[in-house]
């Protein structure tokens, strides 16, 4: 707690974002996706199991929180106890301009004011009191404008600014964070109005060490002023779609950048020249460019390389041999391009590979065999690909593989047997219509599983049976319509589930509910298109770690979801039907 | 209340708080002082003086220690604080560290 930890409460790494890459698909339990961002909220609650009670620290701050309207000033108080008070303010939802002026002259280092609502220029004077003391500030979507970025100019230490989502800042503004020479960390994704003279301010700000500009449309032309920000590592313009080939050139003297990413830019192979001296890089995200295989020349220059996204490139079989010079990659991603069986071959030499994705690309069974030498390979997907059983078989000797998608393959039950060796495996996508109860049989060797899809399987109630060999699942999904309230028997006991995923199951009734009730670790629960009914509801009360519950087409009202919200299930902040 | 059981929590005032060793090193602070090896005269005699510390906010402080201890034991009851209280005792528990 207090200031000291929350600095290491970075921003998200997007080296994480990247091995992420193997996408899931997120749109059929719609709210997984959500949960991933609400998880890295800091935690001050009191944790079950733990023997001790809440400190008398954390039982002030609440009590402070509670009664914050009595407060006029902090100021009196050491610095590391007022930054506990704002941030538990701030996590539970309940500072207000009001309570923020009480703030003034505390010398807080941290303002994460990114999920505040109503904030405005007015809060900025109470910013600027803290002075030099300030290292970090978080205005993401706020209404804060360019005439309230002139009380920054006193908090000189500055070293990390999220402005994500701030539509009313422009050119303008950034010219007022030009003297803020102690940033390092600046960020300003999703902005519309920022161009090329903008980013002129950041020219003077040479301690800059990552740079997200994810998402401005209208920066072209001005990463000629990057030019001298020598200690830059990391910078972020994916989906700025004005950036082409010119843009590449001033990156060219960049040499300590480690991390590149131009995603959904116009950048072609002849930009991609420009790159060849960045001898530090170690990931590049080109997901989404017109370049073609020339391009791995220029690549190739760049032996630091560890992850690599040419996925959506248009790429295909010809001039591809070249990737057979990528041999330290350890993360490929070659998704939604032309390739076939033909290309594989030349990764036979990737043996550092960690994680290949080769989602959506022409791949069948005859291609895998390539693959076979990949023995540090954790991570494959293979989605929407024409691998079928017989190509399983290649697979069955990668046993550090942790992670497999096969869904939308032609993958049968016969061949899921030739997986069952794989005792490494974590994450297992069978979301395919040809898998039935048998081909999960041939699984039950899979006990360190934690992730298992079976969307649209055809698992019927006497299938559950093997499930009970897979102690450790966090998360299931068995949505294909064959499941009545027998099968759930054998789901009730997998008491490591968060996430629950029975919907398209419509002849599950309210004894579902009361099977699972013990489940107590759910954090989203999905039975939608059921016969559960509001009697069920009063089932849940006991999954107080629910945050999302779905129960579309049922019988249930929004009204009662949110009354057992009230008295029982503090956590949701997330239901259907009804709203937040 | 065996005296080598117990320890003396004294106030700015003066004012003498004798409660459970259990309970006072609920306080890391506290516990640190009465463990520690050697180095502290508080170890020896089983005292500690909290020049800094008021008599009123010492007393709810001993109070919180067996409120903690009760909690921990599977008692979860609310412990309740005087907002005129909560300033003084939040720099009172950042320093005994509880």
């Amino acid at each position: 707690m207090g200031g000291a930890c929350s600095r290491k409460r970075d921003h998200q790494d997007d080296v994480y974002d990247f091995q992420r890459g193997f996408s899931r698909r997120y749109a059929k339990s719609g709210s997984s996706k959500w949960l991933a961002t609400s998880f890295t909220r800091p935690v001050l609650d009191i944790q079950p199991g733990t023997r001790n009670g809440p400190s008398l620290m954390d039982l002030c701050v609440r009590k402070i929180c509670k009664d914050i309207n009595k407060f006029n000033t902090f100021s009196m108080l050491p610095r590391d106890i007022s930054q506990q008070i704002i941030n538990e303010l701030v996590y539970s939802g309940c500072l207000t301009d009001v309570s923020f002026e009480g703030f003034r002259d505390c010398a807080l280092q941290d303002l994460y004011l990114g999920e505040c609502p109503g904030v405005n220029d007015s809060w900025m004077d109470v910013i600027s009191s803290q002075g030099s003391s300030l290292l970090s500030l978080d205005l993401s979507g706020s209404d804060v404008t360019d005439d309230g970025l002139i009380y920054l100019q006193d908090c000189k230490s500055l070293q990390a600014l999220n402005f994500n989502d701030c539509d009313h800042i422009s050119d303008h503004g950034l010219e007022h964070i030009s003297g803020l020479s102690s940033l390092t960390n600046l960020s300003f994704r999703r902005n519309s109005a920022i161009t090329a003279h903008g980013i002129s301010a950041f020219a003077s700000l040479i301690n800059l060490m990552k740079l997200d500009l994810e998402k401005c449309p209208g920066i072209h032309g001005g990463l000629v002023h990057l030019q001298g920000l020598t200690k830059l590592e990391s910078l972020n313009i994916k989906w700025c779609n004005s950036i082409d080939d010119a843009d590449m050139k001033p990156l060219s003297d960049l040499t300590n950048l480690k991390c590149l990413q131009i995603c959904c830019s116009k950048v072609t192979d002849f930009g991609i020249t420009y790159l060849k001296g960045l001898h530090n890089l170690s990931l590049l995200n080109l997901e989404g460019c017109p370049v073609t295989a020339a391009c791995l020349d220029s690549l190739a220059a760049l032996d630091g390389l560890l992850y690599l996204n040419l996925s959506r490139c248009g790429l295909t079989d010809e001039g591809c041999e070249k990737f057979s010079r990528f041999g330290n990659l350890k993360v490929l991603n070659l998704g939604f391009n032309d390739i076939t069986d033909a290309f594989l071959v030349h990764l036979k030499g990737l043996t550092n590979l960690e994680s290949l994705n080769l989602d959506s690309c022409k791949i069948g069974d005859e291609g895998l065999v390539n693959l076979t030498g990949l023995q540090h390979l954790k991570s494959l997907e293979l989605s929407d690909t024409v691998v079928g059983s017989g190509g399983l078989h290649h697979l069955s000797g990668l046993i550090n593989l942790e992670s497999i998608n096969l869904s939308f393959t032609v993958v049968t039950d016969s061949g899921l047997r030739k997986l069952s060796g794989l005792s490494s495996l974590k994450s297992l996508n069978l979301d395919t219509r040809q898998i039935t109860d048998s081909g999960l049989a041939a699984l039950t060797s899979l006990t360190g599983l934690t992730h298992l899809d079976l969307f649209g399987a055809r698992i019927t109630d006497s299938g559950t049976t093997y499930l009970r060999s897979f102690k450790d699942l966090k998360s299931l999904e068995i949505c294909g319509g064959g499941l009545t309230d027998v099968g759930i028997k054998n789901i009730k006991d997998l008491s490591s589930l968060t996430l629950l995923n029975l919907s398209q199951n419509c002849n599950l009734t309210d004894k579902t509910l009361e099977l699972i009730s013990g489940l107590t670790g759910l954090i989203s629960l999905n039975v939608s298109n059921s016969r559960i009914t509001n009697s069920g509801l009063k089932h849940l009360k006991m999954l107080k770690n629910l945050k999302s519950l779905t129960l579309e087409s049922c019988k249930v009202t929004a009204n009662e979801i949110r009354k057992l919200q009230m008295t029982d299930l503090p956590n949701l902040v997330n239901f259907r039907p009804g709203g937040k | 209340m065996k005296k080598e059981d117990t320890v003396k929590l004294i106030s700015a005032e003066g004012f003498e708080f004798v409660i459970h060793k259990d309970a006072a090193m609920v306080s890391q602070t506290i516990r640190n002082m009465l463990t520690s090896p050697g180095g502290f005269a508080e170890t020896e005699h089983g005292e500690v003086t909290f020049p800094e510390i008021s008599t009123t906010i010492l007393e709810k402080i001993c109070k919180y220690f067996y409120w903690n201890l009760q909690f921990a034991s599977g008692k979860q009851t609310e412990f309740h604080i005087e907002p005129e209280l909560v300033l003084e005792l939040m720099m009172a528990a950042n320093y005994l560290h509880t």
